[in-house]
């Protein structure tokens, strides 16, 4: 594929809300293929980074931009696979459902699920070894079970990015590698994943690149490159606390009058 | 209507217990309350009568109903405090339809509206609700909303057909029944006043009683087990007073309205309380006034119902304190960013014309209107409006200049005073450490500072400021090039 | 005068029971409407009813129902009369109004949302029961009515004339509408629904409107409730919401055949309703709830999925095991 826009396009953003994690002046572009690693310690922003980029959270500065286009119009090309504590779990829905639900964004309105998209449901969930349980509640399957018919389902929607909530958390060590082929897998055919990942012994052999957040962007680029000591250091040691503190005061700031930008040069 | 009276020979038992329990306030209105011959006045009072004979409370029937409107309210607002911190507050709301079915059976029992009958029946129907819905979350994947809504419905559908029954058999004296669906005040005997009391007094006995260990938890019930506190205990016998709570409010309020008396008042205290103590008395106090004022109100009326528009002055109670309450109350909070945005176009006006006096180099101490025009971005009329203001509060004085070449109208100037001089280097000065501070220690590209720092400048506080000085080491010049107005600078009043 | 029977349960009289509604053409047609009447509101209530207890906003039924009250009574006092279009006008205007508030609440005081939803409804009815007093106090429109409703009225429903021609009961031909408009709607919107209600962020980036999505199904509901509140009244609603997919939900484990089961369930509640009252004497549309929980205990019992009997026994097996 070629396209003249980046993946993913972050200027600048700046996100605050009540006195919660923020993210400050970030500035991020990624390239088409690649599998990225989101890591920093608790509280450094990498979910909020996400809801910034799936629209549910708005910047107060800065913007995002998805293949060119604005998170509004832009997340239709994004895969999403939540934080599995925010799925309700007992609702009534069978994994073949979920992984349907992967395709209704390529059904037209009023249109039927058709045979082609059973197919590509039933392919996703045999990718993921799933497809024995396609018609069970997925309240109950275990763990590293519900994580993966959920990477079925964004393998269903055929989205050019992905974006991924932990996936491994929760996860027992077999679905990780799993889940961990299927994503470089997948990588290879030319999509681009983002991944929120907490563990930082495992981030230097899942990822390619990595991002390394602590309310600022520390770090970016290739996992060779990043993965060093010092750079580390300065993510998990501790955040810059006039920063944050300032952050969640300017939260309260309401930009009244549209200023005359003049650059002071 | 006559029932206010037939029980009157328990008024000395009455009298006795609430003496002993109530202390103070009460004893001076209780006798009153009890010698009293109960006085209907003619139904075409006036208005302004209404409200004299409530206020005189001359009336049996106006004293029992102020009272136990004012009581129940107290005693609601006590427990809804723990009804709506424990986030059980549809738990009331399903208990008080519940009861129905008891109701109807209590009923059924005594063959007639015998008090202590249907309080009893309404007891025993409010526990089966009470272990239908434990059962139904201990067994069954059904979420805690549907097993509310199914024990609620269920109950009530059960009481419904049970009460149309009753209707349809051979009771003389079924008149009472229907007043529980709504409530029906003026129907309050002395004898459910004594029911009421013996509520309020076990809620408050329980209270006192249980302080520390309900506030532990309620707060959390991990720790309350770990250092050996019945919590589960406590949560049931929180729940037995709650029913016990909600049917003797049943014939002030209702089955539908029971509910509202208990979430109202609390939830309005969630907004002001910072403390557990703090939240009882204000949840207690607003309902007393909500009993009281609802009672009022009612009484000024005809056909005005009392349950509802006690919930109604509960309500507007709580709008009141949505709007009013301090901190974040929705006219602070707007009287706040109103403050809040004056401050903040007064300094941008103020840095603009250091910023324009830095553009001549300091040579002059007083700029021209439509460079500031320039600078600002606004149009001459909101121009002059900033500078009237900035003048009003002594920072900047506005001038004709008298060197403007002739036949043109004068050229106005503004100038600074060493007030607003000051002011102005403090709100660049800090502008600048901040974008410093963003590029050297926070590694940002300089050309991405400044948007942040528009908006940090106007609330970077004094020691932050000092902090930031002494993390950089008082800087002279910004990631521009651009001098930084040193204290030193701002204190002797010019630069350059 | 004929003795009245006072004990609570008559004796069962089967012919009574059974027979005797459907013996002469006349009693057929009069009970037949009855249950075409419940047999509507069952569906509509039960198949919005499922997308509410999967959303777990069950008591949501409860507040939305109540919360229409004030709508009806300011609309029957600016008018001041009975017509159906404002008071559908007023009831929705007011359910939505109430559920607004509830969202208000929740995201911008730190009231959480079943404080919120007790808060906001109770409020709302307390204000329509006022209303009524102040202005209605004579009128057909009384509190008691809307709490129980009474089904069995339903018949005597004005019959509804277009150009002339008799169409039949006007109650019914109302209920029937709604019916159809919630169903086509449900099945048209069915996946905006379902997808919103699992994981709202796919639905985001799918391009449905989350909100609006909510929003909407309120206003089903607004609608729902205020066509079923002459005949059932404004808990039963709830019971009509919450009964049928909770029960289905011991039998099935989709979406779907939870709203497929509540067209069988909504017959049984009906008809069976229907004859309970018949022997009771009682309440039609108390009834017909009341059967609606003797449906719902056998199934949390005995169904299939995840019912107590075969988790008890789950139970001991493993503790044998053990």
């Amino acid at each position: 594929m070629n396209n003249p826009h980046k993946p993913l396009e972050i200027h600048d953003l700046t996100v605050s809300y009540q006195r919660k994690p923020v993210l400050y002046g970030i500035d991020l572009e990624i390239e088409e293929g690649s599998l990225v690693g989101v890591i920093g310690p608790n509280g450094a922003g990498k979910s909020t980074l996400v809801k910034t980029i799936m629209n549910m959270v708005k910047p107060n500065g800065g913007y995002v931009k998805i293949f060119g286009r604005a998170p509004k119009a832009g997340i239709s090309r994004i895969g999403y696979v939540p934080q599995r504590e925010t799925v309700d779990w007992d609702f009534p829905v069978t994994v073949m459902d979920v992984v349907l639900m992967g395709r209704y964004g390529h059904l037209g309105w009023l249109r039927k699920i058709g045979e082609t998209d059973r197919r590509i449901a039933c392919e996703c969930l045999e990718q993921v070894h799933m497809l024995p349980y396609a018609n069970r509640q997925i309240g109950n399957l275990s763990g590293g079970q519900q994580q993966r018919v959920f990477l079925a389902r964004a393998l269903a929607q055929e989205s050019s990015l992905y974006l991924m909530d932990e996936p491994f958390a929760g996860v027992d060590a077999v679905t990780e590698k799993t889940i961990v082929s299927i994503l470089k897998e997948m990588r290879d055919r030319g999509k681009t994943l983002v991944i929120v990942h907490h563990d930082l012994a495992s981030a230097r052999e899942y990822f390619d690149h990595l991002l390394l957040l602590n309310m600022r962007k520390v770090a970016y680029g290739k996992t060779e490159e990043v993965f060093k000591p010092d750079l580390l250091q300065k993510t998990y040691g501790g955040r810059l606390s006039i920063l944050s503190d300032m952050a969640s005061k300017s939260a309260g700031v309401r930009v009244i009058e549209k200023e005359a930008y003049f650059t002071e040069k | 209507m006559k029932l206010g009276l037939e029980n009157f020979h328990f008024a000395g038992g009455f009298s006795v217990i609430s003496k002993i329990l109530l202390g103070g306030v009460f004893t001076l209105l209780l006798p009153q309350v009890l010698s009293a011959e109960q006085i209907r006045g003619p139904e075409s009072i006036e208005f302004f009568d209404r409200a004299m004979r409530f206020f005189e409370m001359r009336d049996h029937s106006v004293r029992v109903v102020a009272l136990g409107s004012v009581l129940i309210g107290i005693s609601c607002g006590m427990m809804g405090s723990y009804v709506v911190t424990r986030k059980l507050s549809l738990f009331g709301d399903t208990l008080s339809h519940a009861v129905l079915p008891g109701i109807a059976i209590g009923f059924l029992w005594a063959e007639s509206k015998d008090n202590l009958a249907l309080l009893l029946g309404a007891s025993f129907a409010g526990f089966l609700g009470v272990a239908c819905i434990s059962l139904l979350k201990k067994f069954t994947k059904i979420s805690q909303d549907s097993a509310l809504g199914i024990v609620l419905s269920g109950f009530y559908a059960v009481g419904i057909c049970m009460l149309t029954r009753i209707q349809k058999m051979d009771f003389g004296n079924q008149s009472g029944l229907d007043t529980y669906l709504f409530g029906q005040v003026s129907a309050l005997s002395t004898n459910d006043l004594i029911g009421v009391c013996a509520s309020l007094v076990l809620i408050t006995l329980f209270i006192t009683l249980n302080y520390k260990e309900l506030l532990i938890s309620g707060f959390d019930p991990e720790y309350a087990r770990s250092v050996r506190l019945p919590a589960d205990i406590l949560q049931y016998l929180l729940w037995a007073l709650l029913a016990f709570c909600v049917i003797t409010s049943l014939q002030v309020v209702g089955v539908i309205l029971a509910s509202a008396l208990l979430i109202i008042p609390a939830a309005s205290a969630s907004l002001l309380a910072k403390r557990m103590s703090s939240y009882l008395c204000i949840a207690a106090s607003l309902g007393a006034i909500s009993g009281l004022v609802g009672a009022f109100l009612s009484f000024l009326g005809e056909r005005l119902p009392t349950g509802p528009l006690i919930v109604l002055t509960a309500s507007f109670l709580f709008l009141l304190i949505l709007v009013f309450r301090p901190h974040h109350g929705i006219l602070v909070c707007w009287v706040k960013s109103r403050l809040q945005s004056h401050r903040i176009a007064m300094e941008n006006t103020l840095k603009a014309i250091y910023q324009v006096i830095e553009r001549h180099n300091f040579s002059e101490t007083s700029i021209r209107m439509e460079e500031l025009m320039q600078r600002r971005n606004l149009g001459s009329g909101e121009c002059m409006k900033e500078v009237n203001r900035l003048s009003r509060s002594g920072f900047a004085t506005a001038s004709l200049d008298p060197h403007s070449p002739s036949g043109l109208p004068p050229e106005k100037r503004v100038s600074l005073t060493p007030k607003g001089w000051e002011y102005a280097c403090r709100i660049v000065r800090n502008h600048r450490l901040w974008e410093l501070y963003l590029t050297n220690e926070a590694r940002y590209a300089p050309d991405h500072v400044h948007e942040d720092a528009e908006k940090i400048e106007h609330v970077l506080g004094e020691e932050t400021i000092r902090e930031l000085e002494r993390i950089l080491s008082n800087p002279r010049r910004d990631p521009h090039g651009k001098l930084i107005p040193s204290l030193v600078d701002i204190e002797r009043g010019w630069l350059g | 005068m004929e003795l009245m029977d006072v004990s609570l349960f008559p004796a069962f009289d089967f012919s009574r029971v059974f027979i005797e509604p459907w013996k002469t053409p006349a009693s057929v047609a009069w009970n037949g409407q009855v249950i075409l009447m419940g047999l509507f509101i069952c569906w509509t209530c039960g198949v919005l009813g499922s997308f509410i207890v999967v959303r777990r906003m069950a008591l949501m039924g409860d507040a939305i129902s109540h919360g229409i009250l004030p709508g009806l009574a300011l609309a029957f006092l600016f008018t001041g009369s009975l017509a159906l279009a404002p008071m559908w006008v007023g009831a929705c205007l007011a359910g939505l109004a109430c559920s607004y508030c509830i969202e208000w609440l929740r995201l911008h005081t730190p009231i959480r949302q079943d404080a919120a939803l007790g808060l906001v409804f109770t409020s709302f009815f307390a204000l329509g029961v006022t209303l009524i007093s102040l202005g209605a106090g004579d009128v057909h429109l009384d509190p008691d009515c809307i709490l129980y409703g009474e089904i069995g009225f339903v018949p005597l429903s004005p019959s509804l004339r277009i150009g002339g021609m008799d169409l039949g009961n006007q109650a019914l031909w109302t209920m029937g509408g709604v019916c159809s408009l919630i169903m086509g709607a449900v099945l048209v919107f069915y996946r905006h629904l379902l997808v919103s209600s699992f994981d709202s962020t796919l639905a985001r980036s799918m391009g449905i409107r989350v909100r609006r999505i909510h929003f909407g199904l309120m206003l089903g509901l607004a609608l729902a409730t205020v066509a079923c509140l002459e005949s059932v009244g404004v808990i039963l609603v709830v019971a009509m919401l919450v009964f049928p997919s909770v029960t289905a939900s011991f039998f099935f484990v989709r979406l779907s055949s939870l709203l497929w089961a509540s067209f069988p369930l909504g017959a049984a509640y009906s008809i069976g309703g229907f004859h309970l009252a018949q022997w009771l004497d009682c309440s039609l549309a108390g009834a017909m709830a009341t059967f609606a929980g003797i449906v719902f205990i056998p199934c949390c019992l005995l169904g299939p999925q995840d019912g107590i009997i075969w988790k008890l026994r789950r139970g001991t097996n493993n503790f044998r095991m053990n």
